[in-house]
């Protein structure tokens, strides 16, 4: 009689096979931010070196920075891990530890929605405030409630724009040079003339391809649209993330904003185009949005989400008094995570029932309230020169 | 569609293996174990120790619901009643029977000539007589199934065998072709259904070879091919591939009864030759066998002179790294001894090396697990809801729909044992309701 060991049904895991599970994620989701950090150095530092701009090294700096904010976020958490927990105090389990709670993600993340030239000491207090507080004091990988790259941002955002501009300005030696109000990225230009008009927000960066392509002033990487869609079309593919949060999203800011543009006066599809192409959307959209931890965890939770963050980030966008709104809005969706999760999982096992439509109805009147309120609103302010209503302008 | 989304996927079928070597019978075991439990039920014994003991003796009887009796799988002598390892993880007693290997055979057990004239009812009672019950793996008593008073258009054979591993049933409609169609024609007269379907895996195209040139003696049967995914077994799902209808509760409700192989081939012996359920096909599998194999042995063998059969665990099987598993690897039961005993309802023993450790992540929130769930269920919530033991929230999120199939800790990436998360709120919720 032999005595065998114990264990749980089903006793096949895919997660137990040998190229599976968290390593392979983890890869996945490397080679998925790969194009956008190449295109980030190639922005800032390749093509302004070529350009005869700046130095060598000062070419491989972006690189060099954003690198930086990984190993930031590593060494954070692993002195956490190190302080708190007695028995990771050696280097192999640490380093499987870090391994698994994704460390080195967060500060990637957040190097590469900064501005360049952001001092060091900023992006290590945004490493700090993203991995040590909102991730570990939460509870560490899985846990937290926020995404800790943009808790980091927004905490920046919050304390330290002003450090920022003084420390040698916000674009890269060539963005300066744009004819554009001296380098303004395209929200701001349109946060600071209040204009729906193609020869303000567009012309001066040279076309809507540039916009695709990211040769426009903007933080690191968030301007590289077309790299950010390979990422995602990679990261779809390989399941990674879920291919429909994204276009929700998006598609949502695209909708409103071409009402927006319409209300202004203006209904040229050039502008929606420019709204989702300008500002992190693309890249928060991508890469925050999706981050499995902090998003709703069903399909139905994920549309819901993806929803309210397109109609939030108008709002933030066009009528909140900063030039951005994607970053505030994932973070102000992530405290719904829970209570959408909840709701979207009833109503997926239970069916469609009375009450559900009953609640469906409400929350889709809400949603619209808040879309009509945000096309309003925003093309109101944004047709203060140009005619908001042509005919009642015509009449008097 | 987003809310309600994929219907299973597909697994590693690991399969192969048993395949191989053709299925072996081994009749004659020195000693068999009738174990005195059915389903959840205990049985009443009828027999004391040191009674002479024939096959097909009647030796214990199922009281209350599914009353039905239970026979001697060898004949002999009544030597004990001992404890033994059941396949549902306890231990139970069981009638010790020393087989004298003269397989003398009780009087009941005689051919019929003519089977043509049975009624419904004969029929039925035929089942209950020879403690005819689910060989599939929940051991269902199946003349309940025949009593309803619902119409039945159709007698489904669930052939589908969804688990890894197992080949139990696939081995034995290869061996026995035609005893499979003449126990479903019996099912269909039973059930006074015009039409019966076979359904089988779509890899399993040998099925279809040896069954499809014998159809023309049987009308009514056909054959329907599933998709291979898991859990394309699932009672639900095979209704639902084969007359496209849903049902709540027992499939009669969509006038479907449905039947595994195994137990249709016993029913073709009980009807022709009143031999009643006293054996199964079990696959003895895995990794850490040296010679997976199929055999065909009377119920109460025990399950370690199948495996010496087999040629013993493989060299440098270090049991504690290993598991022996009671069933198919998604479904099935650690057994902690391997002193197993072959009852109605084990398919399979699997004995396989544990995977190496590995540090696995907190849930990642992928919701891959809610993906794949047949039910619909969103098991990180289940999971949540336990953890705060909110009842009423885990009867929202319809826990109880959960029949365990195991997907969801198949796939997630953070090796959670979310099945069994799900498990524990149903208990919860059993408890508090």
């Amino acid at each position: 009689m032999a005595r065998f060991a114990n264990g749980k049904a089903p006793f096949l895991r895919t997660s137990d096979a040998k190229n599976s599970g968290t390593g392979v994620i983890m890869r996945d989701f490397m080679i998925g931010l790969l194009p956008v950090i190449l295109f980030a150095w190639y922005k800032n530092g390749i093509k302004v070196f070529i350009e005869g701009n700046i130095t060598f090294l000062e070419m491989l700096y972006p690189l060099i920075f954003i690198l930086l904010g990984g190993v930031l976020s590593t060494l954070f958490e692993g002195l956490y891990f190190y302080i708190t927990d007695k028995n990771v105090r050696n280097f192999k389990t640490l380093g499987q530890k870090l391994k698994v709670s994704y460390a080195v993600i967060p500060g990637l993340l957040l190097a590469m929605v900064v501005p360049m030239y952001t001092p060091i000491w900023v992006l290590m207090f945004g490493a700090f405030m993203g991995t040590i507080v909102g991730k570990m004091l939460f509870g560490g990988f899985g846990n937290n409630i926020f995404n800790p790259a943009l808790l980091g941002y927004v905490a920046i955002g919050f304390t330290m724009l002003g450090v920022i501009g003084n420390a040698g300005g916000v674009f890269n030696a060539s963005e300066v040079l744009i004819d554009a109000y001296g380098g303004a990225t395209p929200l701001g230009t349109l946060a600071g003339t209040k204009v729906i008009d193609y020869d303000t927000l567009v012309a001066p960066y040279g076309s809507l391809w540039n916009f695709l392509l990211g040769t426009i002033p903007g933080a690191l990487a968030e301007t590289g649209s077309l790299a950010i869609i390979i990422a995602y079309i990679w990261l779809s593919i390989r399941k990674v993330i879920k291919w429909f949060t994204p276009l929700v999203y998006i598609g949502t800011v695209f909708i409103l904003s071409w009402f927006i543009g319409m209300a202004a006066g203006d209904a040229g599809i050039w502008f929606p185009v420019y709204s989702i192409l300008s500002g992190g959307l693309m890249f928060g959209a991508v890469f925050m949005a999706t981050e499995p931890v902090t998003t709703p965890r069903n399909p139905l939770g994920k549309v819901v989400f993806a929803l309210f963050l397109g109609v939030l980030t108008v709002l933030f966008r066009y009528i909140g008094n900063l030039p951005e709104g994607v970053g505030t809005a994932i973070i102000v969706m992530n405290i719904f995570t829970l209570p959408i999760d909840k709701m979207t999982a009833i109503i997926r096992a239970q069916g469609i029932k009375k009450s559900t439509i009953f609640s469906a109805l409400g929350l889709a009147a809400f949603l619209l309230i808040l879309m009509v309120y945000a096309i309003i609103k925003a093309g109101n302010v944004y047709s203060a020169f140009i005619t908001f209503v042509p005919f009642i302008k015509g009449v008097f | 569609m987003i809310l309600r989304k994929a219907k299973g996927i597909q697994i590693d079928c690991y399969k192969q293996m048993s395949k191989e070597s053709p299925l072996h019978e081994h009749l004659n075991p020195q000693f068999v174990y009738i174990p005195l439990i059915q389903q959840t039920t205990a049985l009443k014994r009828t027999v004391e120790v040191g009674d002479d003991i024939l096959i097909g003796q009647v030796v214990a009887l199922r009281e209350g619901f599914g009353a039905m009796p239970i026979h001697a799988s060898v004949s002999g002598k009544v030597s004990a009643i001992k404890k033994v390892w059941h396949c549902s993880g306890k231990m139970v007693d069981a009638i010790e029977i020393k087989n004298d290997l003269l397989q003398r055979m009780d009087d009941s057990i005689q051919p019929e000539a003519d089977t043509t004239h049975f009624t419904r009812e004969e029929l039925i009672e035929k089942m209950k007589q020879a403690g005819l019950s689910g060989l599939g793996g929940a051991g269902f008593p199946t003349y309940v199934k025949y009593q309803t008073k619902l119409p039945i258009d159709v007698v489904i054979i669930n052939a589908v065998e969804c688990e890894p591993y197992l080949t139990c049933d696939y081995m034995l409609i290869n061996a026995y072709p035609e005893k499979l169609l003449k126990g479903l024609h019996y099912f269909m007269r039973a059930a006074n259904a015009n039409r019966g379907v076979v359904t089988f895996k779509s890899y399993n195209t040998h099925v279809k070879e040896v069954l499809q040139p014998l159809l023309v003696n049987y009308p009514g049967i056909e054959l329907k091919e599933i998709k291979d995914i898991y859990p394309a077994g699932w009672e639900k799902y095979v209704v639902q591939q084969v007359t496209g209808k849903t049902y709540e509760g027992l499939p009669a409700e969509a006038g479907v009864i449905v039947d595994n192989s195994a137990t249709a081939m016993v029913y073709a012996d009980v009807v022709e030759k009143n031999i009643p359920l006293i054996s199964r096909v079990i696959t003895i599998t895995g990794e850490g066998v040296k010679n997976p194999r199929n055999y065909y042995v009377p119920f109460g063998t025990p399950v370690k002179e199948l495996i010496q059969l087999s040629g013993g665990y493989t060299e440098g099987l270090d049991p504690a790294k290993a598991w022996y598993i009671a069933g198919g690897p998604m479904t099935g039961r650690a057994i902690l001894i391997d002193d197993l005993i072959v009852s109605d309802t084990l398919g399979a023993v699997i004995v396989k090396p544990m995977p190496e450790d590995k540090t696995h992540p907190e849930c990642l929130g992928c919701g891959k697990c809610a993906d794949v769930c047949p039910v619909f269920l969103t098991p990180t919530e289940i999971k949540r809801a336990y953890e705060t033991k909110d009842v009423e929230l885990i009867k929202k999120l319809n826990a109880q729909k959960c029949m365990a199939c195991g997907l969801c800790s198949y796939v997630c990436p953070s090796h959670i044992e979310i099945t069994d998360f799900v498990g524990k709120a149903k208990d919860l919720l059993r408890k508090g309701a």
